[in-house]
């Protein structure tokens, strides 16, 4: 009986031995992966951004050097593309993006307009100061533009009270989205080989990395985009002014600019991207791929959020069953993304010791 | 040498109880004392230098106690270092056999107020150690090859009763053992689920990279692994096979360490096994280690005592009793066990499953609703495991009850006044692959659902 025993023993770890020699099935390569990213969607789309803060910055010191309606307009416009194409990349928030916090000087709302006020008068100001990260960056800008009527807004650029001030203040804060956001391009530049080569998959992989952020950018559409106006965490008590783009209303093209963007990771662009690191995971055989509804889930969430209708922060109270859907459907996206998808694809979130259960 | 050497094995003996008081060479014992002592200073140091103790037992506010130890008070950040200071002033004391008594009974009390502290950190090896740690206090490991012996602080001996290493071999079994059984069934053995899609991902390793996401890999495996585990001991009890065995024993070890991130794990079972050589195997190991540090050999005395045999016969028929039961629990309760987990831990069902969740919890007074951001609360690590596991997400939601029991919170400048809310959960889970699905209802008030080792009903029921 034990020799029995033995020799499956034995001939199990023949059979181990002899596989090597086996024709190896065409591999998912992670590292090919983050390679695409890299090079297909990251770059490219900090590319797109960077030039966007560029051609806003301009756009401010156009309109203070004019500050007439013509001026005003482009600025406007550059304002937009700038926002829509921050809504892209600010997911990779990792390696320098991480490190010149830029998600949170480039977009932390609700703006504080008091202390855009006390800073304007004042003349006098520290912009990297903590209590000025509420005061910066494109809610700052929503504020600064969009508050008034055009009129009123190039009044107070030209004859207002501290008219003088808000002009610097304007550029101050453009120059400051501009130059940032330059020194962490060229950062991503050399973190870019770090970034491909940390293919395990690991915590400090960047494939864990990359994924964890992803998924938090889901959940913050979820929470601060949606959640958080439409009362999800006041009781029901909708807070109109917690939208992103309050002031210039297009609080729902960000929104579908943001899906877009995490939709385009999870696709890698044109490229390899999670849902192929999924397909090559899932068993042979698979009817549907879970790859498959979750690209349908964002064209659904994304359909659900034009359904709402505009502006946003008059939707949360007069149409909250159709925020309610979208919200509802963002939440099906997201329990996709840390259900099925962190399962699949083993990725880990902590340094801590396993043992499988 | 008397005649300790055993040559042959014979099942017979080990239901022979006057045959575990028989004299055999402590050898084996010194040598398993040595090396479990370096092994826990080894895993200690390797615990502080990760920075574990602050993660794991500083920084989180709320911690997941276990059922019947609530009670347990938990130690400021000095105390949590001082226990951790003493897990490796006392192993090291296990190591060199020095006040063994004392430095056993001081890491066994020290190492098990730790695990005790967060269920969040429930690791099998940590059951492992604390067992091990539990035996080594009636086991007199110190009377040979041991400071103790030597400085007369105990008295020496190059004899033991048998039980003392039957015990540690038996509490091997149980381990490997239970670990097969566990894996007898249709997800590990039909599907090779959860290890095809754990090799798939598996640490990225160049050569066999391609061969771990063949879907027959994953087969082979598991049924491997199921094989081992239910057949190791038997080979490794046995003179003739014991050798080949310690190839699998390391062979199996070292490819889950190399594969997925399993700790010291591996490393405490290829020492503990050694418990199964024979004396002359430690001894000559036991004879090098003199040899490095040029030790004198003792004169070999036998002074070996018998002691109350009926107390130790009862305590260790108690404790056998109690390993081979304990695991079973779960039969008590209906469901599907991966499902509900109600008798999953200290079970030896390792790396049996693989279960996310994405847990949602609601405060609700009046109609008036809130929802939770689970990290204002938990680290990631708590959250993960809370996510997946029945007990603790009702655990986190009387902590909850608890927080928002007659409080004002204030949330994105709103101010909000709760009584006694109840306390919901919408939970959805994955398990082995299968898509995910419900695994708690919103409707239900957790509040008003006890923790208890009743039967789980308030889950939703698994769908195969």
């Amino acid at each position: 009986m034990s020799i029995k025993s033995l020799a499956v023993f034995l001939s199990f770890s023949v059979v181990l031995i002899a596989c090597k020699k086996d024709d190896p099935p065409e591999e998912f390569d992670r590292g090919a992966m983050l390679t695409n990213m890299a090079t297909a969607v990251i770059k490219p789309q900090l590319n797109t951004c960077s030039n966007k803060l560029n051609d806003l910055h301009t756009a401010a010191q156009n309109f203070v050097a004019t500050p007439d309606a013509g001026a005003l307009a482009i600025l406007k416009t550059n304002f937009t593309d700038a926002y829509v194409s921050f809504e892209l990349i600010k997911m990779f928030d990792f390696g320098p993006m991480m490190t010149y916090a830029i998600k949170a000087s480039m977009n932390t709302y609700p703006t504080d307009t008091s202390q855009i006020q006390a800073n304007i008068s004042s003349g006098s100001y520290i912009l990297t100061a903590l209590e000025n990260v509420p005061a910066i960056g494109f809610p700052s800008l929503d504020y600064l533009l969009y508050h008034a009527s055009e009129t009123a807004v190039i009044d107070e650029f030209t004859v207002g009270v501290n008219a003088s001030n808000r002009k610097i203040y304007l550029t101050d804060i453009t120059s400051k989205m501009k130059t940032e956001f330059a020194l962490m391009l060229s950062a991503w530049v050399n973190y870019e080989a770090e970034f491909v080569t940390a293919d395990g998959n690991d915590v400090g992989g960047s494939t864990s990395i990359l994924f964890n952020e992803w998924l938090k950018d889901i959940e913050l559409l979820k929470n601060a985009k949606i959640g958080i106006p439409a009362g999800q965490q006041t009781g029901g008590l909708t807070l109109p002014h917690y939208t992103e783009g309050y002031y210039s209303q297009i609080s729902i093209e960000l929104a579908k600019a943001n899906v877009a963007g995490l939709k385009n990771v999870f696709l890698g662009a044109a490229g390899i991207g999670f849902d192929d690191y999924i397909i090559d995971v899932e068993a042979e055989g698979t009817t549907v791929s879970l790859a498959d509804n979750i690209i349908a889930q964002f064209d659904l969430v994304t359909q659900k959020l034009d359904a709402i209708g505009n502006p946003l922060s008059d939707k949360v109270d007069t149409n909250p069953s159709g925020v309610n859907d979208a919200y509802l459907e963002i939440k099906k996206l997201l329990t996709y993304c840390k259900t099925d998808v962190s399962s699949i694809l083993g990725l880990l979130i902590t340094f801590q010791d396993n043992d499988g259960d | 040498m008397t005649a300790i050497s055993e040559n042959k094995f014979d099942f017979k003996k080990l239901f022979n109880i006057a045959g575990w008081y028989s004299s055999v060479s402590a050898a084996p014992l010194a040598f398993y004392r040595i090396s479990f002592g370096l092994l826990m200073l080894f895993s200690t140091i390797r615990f502080m230098l990760n920075g574990w103790v602050h993660a794991q037992y500083i920084s989180p506010t709320f911690h997941f106690t276990y059922y019947g130890f609530e009670w347990l008070p938990y130690p400021s950040e000095f105390g949590v270092y001082a226990l951790f200071t003493t897990m490796l002033v006392t192993s090291l004391l296990i190591c060199l056999g020095l006040f063994y008594r004392f430095a056993t009974i001081l890491f066994f009390f020290s190492f098990t107020y730790v695990e005790l502290l967060d269920k969040a950190n429930y690791l099998n090896h940590y059951y492992f150690v604390n067992l091990i740690a539990f035996l080594l206090i009636f086991i007199p490991a110190n009377r040979h090859f041991s400071l103790d012996a030597k400085l007369g602080i105990a008295k020496p001996s190059h004899t033991c009763a048998k039980w003392n290493i039957g015990i540690l071999q038996f509490q091997i079994a149980i381990v490997y053992i239970f670990a097969g059984i566990a894996k007898l069934g249709s997800d590990w053995l039909l599907d090779a689920q959860p290890l095809k899609y754990w090799l798939h991902t598996a640490n990225h390793l160049e050569f066999f990279g391609p061969l771990l996401k063949q879907d027959w890999v994953a087969y082979v495996f598991a049924w491997f692994g199921c094989i081992y585990d239910l057949t190791i001991v038997l080979f490794l009890l046995m003179p003739k096979t014991r050798k080949i065995a310690y190839v699998f024993v390391v062979i199996f070890h070292l490819t889950t360490w190399l594969l997925f991130p399993i700790g010291v794990f591996p490393w405490v079972m290829m020492v503990a096994t050694f418990i199964f050589f024979s004396p002359n195997f430690h001894e000559a190991i036991l004879n090098r280690i003199r040899r490095i540090f040029s030790l004198s050999k003792p004169v070999e005395i036998s002074n070996f005592f018998k002691p109350q045999r009926r107390l130790i016969t009862f305590m260790l028929s108690a404790y056998i009793l109690f390993q081979i039961t304990f695991p079973f629990r779960y039969l008590i309760y209906d469901g599907n066990l991966f499902w509900t987990e109600q008798g999953y831990r200290f079970s030896w069902r390792v790396m049996l499953m693989e279960k996310t969740g994405y847990a949602t919890f609601y405060i609700n007074q009046n109609g008036k609703e809130i929802e939770i951001n689970n990290s204002d609360y938990l680290t990631a690590n708590q959250e993960k495991m809370m996510s997946t596991q029945p007990d603790m997400i009702l655990q986190f939601a009387h902590y909850l009850e608890s927080a928002f029991h007659d409080t004002i919170i204030i949330r994105h400048g709103v101010e909000m006044k709760f009584n006694s809310p109840s306390v919901h959960a919408e939970v959805y889970v994955t398990l082995n692959s299968r898509p995910h699905q419900l695994f708690v209802d919103k409707k239900h008030n957790l509040t008003q659902i006890e923790n208890n080792l009743t039967a789980r009903d308030w889950l939703e029921p698994f769908q195969e």
